[in-house]
């Protein structure tokens, strides 16, 4: 997964005509509509005396971040005639001159071994105060060296936002490999991907607990056993969680972290459950002759959107967090579902099938007021996952043939794919911040 | 609407209560020093642990709900020489985690094949189904007829039906497709004079494809009620 496409030709035109058309009235807040990007220049990283001089690959590294940030634009300080040599001269007068030039933020460091670390300094000189803001230094071992890059990317976001960044969050994504589908784990730019289990049959549908210590999903221990298993990422230990009769699907932890829902056929069709993990008490939450399942919660926990074909095709439906006030959210087309309720709560990710009877991905608001669909094309997209800052998705998509997983914008713009090979990838879930 | 609390069937938290108590690393945690997890992003937090004052003051930890505390959190990451120094180690650490009971999982998987081999000799037919849809066709019931009559004549074995998807639509959807295919197949062959307790069903969705080609005569191969000769 070492390759990043950037996949504009694929989406771009069918995506500029949907949102251009009958969308235009829908606010989209990838960031607010008003809000201009910060403009902002990475100098670079010197790197001394090391062998593979990382300083180009860790300034690539923080201008992605930055660029994904959707807080920043990144120019290209060349063009004003900064360089990292003049950065170290104290050159004020370039300063000012790139303040008047319209860059706001320079950022530049430097990356030397300190055995058996590296160290990654990092200066941050505000164009607008013209003065530098802050000096960060990052200590770790050469492996992590990236994600230094990321954890700078997120100083920036924080210190001009107030908000986290997410440049140091994972993805959960399950992958096919030998014949077995399995859990992995790799950083949100698809970098570095790790083996969480080797079942050797089916693991699927994988979630984040909101500390992100644990991985709860369903593995199949059998012919008649389908259980939900959660998984200590740090330590690999792990415990089932849910094992009744029939299948145990799409588990989704409440914001809290108390409480499991997730959908099983126990009782003839598939219901909604709810597992309390302190309690060990379980409430059942749905009753009825269609089939409900992928219950996604909203961020204040007191409201679940959820699929059910209780009317005859799949749709969402929401409810209150004790199986209460049942409406129907989702009317247009006869096949909606995978909902995924975004960290602002304003809107609902979810898989619509068209006219054109193609899976692709909607956004509705949760008064059902507002729908836009945001991906087009051919495949089959599946399972999206809101970035915890809400500007991003994650999907999995057959756009391209095999299935992969994607990073989007919400507002549909800045596809890029995060997986490569030829491997089946498949329902990805974005860690909380 | 009912509340139960099946401790039987309810494997319950152990692991999860036995994780708070085990000491676990502070390795999952990226950041130095400036840790709290919730969820919610809007929640304002310290980006930054330590060294040239962090930014706007707005900085607060709130105090929301959380799933536990880490072990060693009040330590929080160590920092290194020096102040203004943030250690950075993986955001999240990962550990592979071995199966539950890797000799059943194993066992699972040879039954499997024993089965599949038991099930080439028996010959038995599976069901196809139409497009989103779990109706049995003509010709699916007539091989379900096919295949009670060499259940009947083979009053000791079982059979398990596996419920299966083509690839368009989502995989949790898909799932609960193949459950009531696998199900509309038990049902019909119970009806047909077969015991249920002979039949179990399972579900596949679309994560078991016999076919992985994106056309429609892999779609139709795909969209199948598989029966297979089970030991159980």
């Amino acid at each position: 997964m070492r390759y990043l496409l950037i996949i504009t030709l694929l989406l771009g035109a069918g995506l500029g005509a949907i949102l251009e058309s009958g969308a235009a009235d829908v606010f989209l807040e990838a960031t607010r509509p008003d809000f201009q990007k910060i403009p902002i220049a990475v100098l670079g990283f010197r790197d001394g005396q090391l062998p593979d001089n990382p300083g180009a690959r860790l300034t690539q590294v923080l201008k992605d971040d930055l660029r994904r940030s959707l807080i920043f634009s990144v120019t290209d300080p060349a063009k004003l005639g900064l360089t990292l040599d003049g950065a170290y001269g104290a050159q004020n007068v370039l300063f000012k001159q790139a303040a008047d030039n319209g860059i706001s933020v320079l950022v530049w460091g430097q990356v030397a071994a300190r055995q058996p670390d590296l160290v990654l300094d990092g200066l941050i000189y505000d164009g607008v105060k013209q003065e530098a803001i802050a000096s960060k230094r990052y200590v770790g071992a050469p492996p992590v060296l990236r994600q230094m890059a990321h954890r700078l990317a997120d100083e920036l976001v924080y210190r001009y936002t107030g908000e986290p960044g997410i440049a140091k969050t994972k993805i959960v994504f399950v992958s096919e490999q030998g014949g077995s589908r399995e859990l992995y784990v790799m950083d949100y730019d698809g970098y570095g991907p790790r083996q969480v289990t080797a079942d050797g049959f089916l693991s699927l549908m994988p979630h984040w607990s909101p500390d992100r210590r644990y991985l709860v999903f369903t593995t199949y221990r059998g012919r008649t056993r389908q259980d939900i298993d959660a998984i200590e990422l740090a330590t690999g230990k792990r415990a089932t969680l849910v094992s009744m009769a029939g299948l145990n699907i799409t588990p989704a932890f409440s914001p809290d972290g108390t409480e499991l829902a997730f959908a099983s056929s126990n009782e003839g069709n598939a219901e909604l459950y709810k597992y309390n993990v302190r309690t060990k008490g379980l409430t059942r939450l749905t009753a009825n002759n269609g089939g409900d399942l992928s219950p996604a919660w909203a961020p204040s926990g007191r409201e679940l959107a959820f699929v059910s074909d209780r009317g005859g095709s799949p749709q969402i439906y929401l409810m209150s967090a004790d199986g209460s006030n049942v409406r129907r959210l989702t009317f247009e087309g006869d096949y909606n579902a995978a909902p995924a309720w975004s960290p602002r709560g304003n809107w609902i990710a979810y898989v619509c099938r068209g006219p054109d009877r193609q899976y692709k991905l909607c956004l509705i608001t949760p008064d059902g007021q507002k729908r836009v669909q945001i991906t087009s094309g051919q495949g089959v997209d599946d399972s999206p996952s809101w970035s915890p800052d809400g500007r991003h998705l994650v999907f999995s998509s057959t756009a391209e043939g095999k299935s992969h997983i994607y990073m989007i914008n919400s507002d549909g713009a800045d596809l890029e794919r995060l997986t490569s090979g030829g491997a089946h990838h498949s329902a990805p879930s974005w860690s909380p911040a | 609407m009912s509340t139960h609390t099946r401790v039987a069937t309810l494997v319950g938290l152990l692991g999860l209560v036995a994780f708070a108590g085990a000491g676990c690393s502070k390795s999952i945690q990226g950041d130095a020093g400036s840790k709290s997890f919730e969820p919610a992003p809007s929640q304002a937090k310290s980006g930054s642990g330590n060294g040239a004052g962090a930014g706007s003051g707005a900085v607060q930890e709130s105090p929301g709900p959380q799933f536990g505390s880490l072990p060693g959190d009040a330590n929080g990451g160590a920092t290194g020489k020096g102040s203004g120094e943030e250690r950075v180690s993986e955001g999240v650490a990962v550990a592979k985690a071995a199966p539950t009971d890797s000799s059943a999982q194993e066992a699972f998987q040879q039954q499997m094949q024993r089965e599949q081999a038991a099930t080439a000799v028996a010959g038995l037919d599976d069901v196809f189904f139409a497009y989103d849809s779990w109706k049995l066709s003509d010709d699916g019931k007539q091989a379900l007829s096919r295949d009670a009559e060499w259940l009947k004549n083979n009053g000791s074995r079982n059979v398990a039906v596996e419920g299966h998807c083509d690839d368009r639509g989502t995989q949790a959807y898909n799932l609960v497709l193949g459950q009531k295919r696998a199900k509309a197949v038990r049902n019909y062959l119970v009806e047909l004079g077969v015991a249920s307790n002979r039949i179990t069903v399972v579900s596949y969705g679309k994560d078991r494809p016999f076919c992985r080609e994106s056309n429609e005569s892999c779609y139709r191969q795909n969209r199948r009620g598989h029966l297979v000769v089970s030991e159980k």
